[in-house]
């Protein structure tokens, strides 16, 4: 509220740190917005990635509540996140061994059952002891869940996966067809190039609808949870478990809850991708995700959950971005007149001259841009893009602190008539 | 404003008791809070605590003192639940704690604090505090959505509370420092003022003044004075002989794991098994 009637106001609260994401973030969209409405980037296939990305800031800001919250040592991110996506997938898919062919609803629910479930399995042992027990426990679970979904094929259906998967808003009312119902749209802005919003854009923008409703929901009780008294004693937590003991926590079921929230916040990532692929397997519980989301965490800030979902998004970028580079330096630093320019048809097509280059495959350019990451992260930013900014007050009580004088005194004038 | 008289009444109080108990004393002491029999622990071949048996009665302030190595923290953390014993009992306003969870022994209005100061990374001052209060509404996850009407009227409450003590406490400038930013001392005084929110029958505290400058100890020994004429027991761990012998009476003297003796800080002072304990004891 206070946005829309005071920007400037707004503007000036933040903090340096957060003028800087703005920036970084508001640039970003400039530029993707040029790149699609000039035709180099595929809008359909631009929201694809962001549903990829929001899937990876579920799974981050998962991750998060485990680790950034409470200090929860967890390895097995992708296990969690094959829970929710198998849970799903194994209610809906048209050939999955044991149910099938029901509605999302009740594959969303298993997939939550699940996580739930497995998260209490490895935190009964685990969390009672120091943070590295369960490290080395969640570690081998991720294998373990893996080679399960893989070997029991009489309700996984094993290696060769659930297909038939249908979207999310099956059997809703109006939206599973209202995609098909959409008008298709033109747009050009350059001469000769049109860029087509059609049937596939419209699904996919209902997909990252669904991401985005998943999102707000995990943020919104994420970020009442991080203010509250709750989240201050997994902060206490966090920093030293023998104090919060000492003052009366029971820092056992604390650590229980936060991580099998975080869990079911991770399950909710896998929920999304079953029904955004439509087709799930084994493969899709490769360990290499865990440590992309763990780059996501410590990208954004431990502890932050606006931080958690940029790392989510800026991962996503980092991985898929290099599909996009077919040689270093990229051909519009080596060539002159560059290709985006010569794409645009402003200029003929005669290269004035050419810088030598080496051809690239994105895979080997990806690991290294995340590790060049890791290493920039850490020498020059340990604590992340975004940490938390302020006080984690429950807001109520900052409000009074600050308008104390007026509040009291409508709190005498009620005492004096007041019944209660 | 309310500082001076505060000040006033507890050094009267303390010099009454130094002399003698005065009446109204006398009904209080007659409970015990804190009894500690037979504790043993020990680590390998090392007994840290060795049969040590005493009491702490309500309304005192009990030191325990004794050469380094005595086993002073090591009962402390048998007290407070932290070590398991190998045997003995600790029992609570008469119930048995012995070897119970440190978090339900706090909840039984046990606190104890640290002799290194715990610092909160990322939290600032009265956010650090805020985690002292017990039985918060807030910390029950489902109440956050289904009353939080109630979370954010405790959480006001307690944030008065803060205030209040870190006044009480000189300290109210530094309650929105970044608890970690602020000096040794200032931490002691933060931890002391942060475990009386938990309103503790009894508390422990385990060197209150180890590496703070004489002004601030000062400080620190006039809000135990405070605090215990509120009516709060404590049971004390200290090497400053000064300041435990002005504080605490009686004081129990720890050495190699088990009670050497107990009594009046004049008798501990002119007690020779007490000198020959921290010379070395090479007599016995």
């Amino acid at each position: 509220m206070s946005t829309l009637t005071d920007p400037r106001g707004y503007w000036g609260d933040l903090t340096s740190e957060e003028r800087g994401v703005a920036g970084f973030l508001a640039a970003a969209v400039l530029v993707l917005l040029a790149l699609m409405l000039t035709g180099v980037l595929n809008p359909t296939y631009f929201l694809f990635l962001f549903g990829l990305g929001g899937m990876f800031g579920l799974m981050s800001l998962g991750l998060n509540a485990q680790w950034g919250y409470t200090g929860l040592i967890n390895f097995s991110v992708a296990a969690f996140f094959g829970l929710g996506a198998y849970g799903a997938a194994i209610m809906t898919a048209s050939n999955s061994p044991i149910a099938g062919d029901m509605n999302p609803i009740f594959g969303l629910v298993l997939g939550l059952i699940l996580s739930a479930i497995v998260a209490i399995a490895i935190g009964i042992p685990t969390l009672r002891l120091r943070a590295d027990y369960l490290a080395i426990a969640s570690l081998g679970l991720a294998e373990v869940v893996r080679l399960i979904i893989l070997n029991e094929g009489q309700w996984t259906a094993g290696s060769q996966g659930l297909r038939g998967i249908p979207r999310f808003f099956e059997g809703w009312p109006v939206l599973p067809t209202l995609p098909e119902a959409l008008p298709q749209v033109n747009i050009e802005m350059i001469p000769g190039r049109v860029v087509t919003l059609g049937l596939p854009f419209w699904r996919q923008l209902l997909n990252v609808t669904l991401v985005l409703t998943f999102m707000a929901g995990a943020y919104l009780v994420l970020r009442r949870a991080h203010r509250s008294p709750w989240g201050r004693v997994l902060r206490t937590i966090r920093a030293d478990e023998d104090l919060a003991k000492a003052l009366g926590k029971n820092t056992y079921f604390f650590k229980m809850q936060s991580f099998v929230l975080g869990c079911l916040v991770m399950a909710l990532a896998g929920v999304f991708f079953a029904h955004f692929q439509l087709f799930v397997n084994p493969g899709n519980l490769d360990p290499t995700t865990t440590f992309y989301v763990w780059v996501a965490v410590i990208l954004g800030g431990a502890g932050s959950n606006r931080g958690a979902l940029f790392g989510g998004f800026v991962v996503v970028a980092i991985r898929e971005g290099p599909q996009f580079i077919e040689q270093l330096p990229p051909a519009f630093l080596t060539e002159f007149p560059p290709g985006f320019l010569r794409d645009l048809g402003f200029i003929t097509d005669d290269v004035l001259f050419e810088l030598p280059s080496i051809a690239i495959s994105p895979g080997p350019l990806q690991l290294l841009l995340v590790g060049l990451l890791i290493i920039l992260i850490m020498r020059f930013r340990p604590q992340g893009v975004l940490p938390p900014q302020r006080e984690l007050i429950w807001p109520d009580a900052v409000d009074e602190d600050v308008r104390k004088r007026p509040d009291s005194g409508v709190r005498d004038q009620r005492g004096g008539d007041g019944d209660e | 404003m309310s500082e001076s008289p505060t000040e006033g009444t507890a050094t009267d109080a303390s010099t009454e008791r130094a002399a003698e108990e005065t009446p109204g004393d006398d009904e209080e002491r007659s409970e015990i809070v804190l009894e500690v029999e037979n504790l043993r622990k020990e680590f390998g071949a090392l007994v840290a605590a060795d049969d040590a048996t005493f009491d702490v009665e309500r309304g005192t302030i009990t030191g325990l003192i004794g050469p380094n190595g005595a086993g002073k923290s090591t009962i402390f953390n048998l007290i407070s639940g932290f070590y398991e014993p190998d045997a003995g009992s600790v029992r609570l306003n008469g119930d048995d704690v012995t070897g119970i969870e440190p978090y339900k022994i706090a909840n039984r209005g046990l606190i104890r604090t640290f002799q290194t100061p715990r610092k909160l990374e990322g939290m600032t001052v009265r956010e650090a505090m805020l985690i002292g209060p017990q039985r918060q509404p807030g910390e029950s996850f489902h109440k956050l959505f289904t009353a939080p009407g109630a979370v954010g009227e405790r959480e006001r409450a307690n944030m008065a509370d803060v205030e209040r003590i870190l006044e009480e406490f000189e300290i109210d400038h530094l309650a929105r420092q970044p608890a970690t930013d602020i000096s040794g001392g200032q931490m002691k005084l933060v931890e002391l003022a942060r475990a009386m929110l938990a309103e503790p029958e009894i508390l422990l505290l385990d060197e209150p003044v180890a590496g703070v400058n004489p002004t601030l100890a000062n400080k620190l020994a006039d809000q135990i004075r405070r605090l215990h004429e509120q009516g709060t027991t404590f049971l004390l761990i200290e090497h400053d002989m000064s300041f435990i012998m002005s504080l605490a009476d009686p004081i129990v003297v720890l050495d190699q794991g088990s009670v050497l003796m107990e009594g009046t800080p004049e008798e501990v002072r002119t007690d020779e098994r007490v000198a020959d304990a921290y010379l070395g004891g090479g007599g016995v």
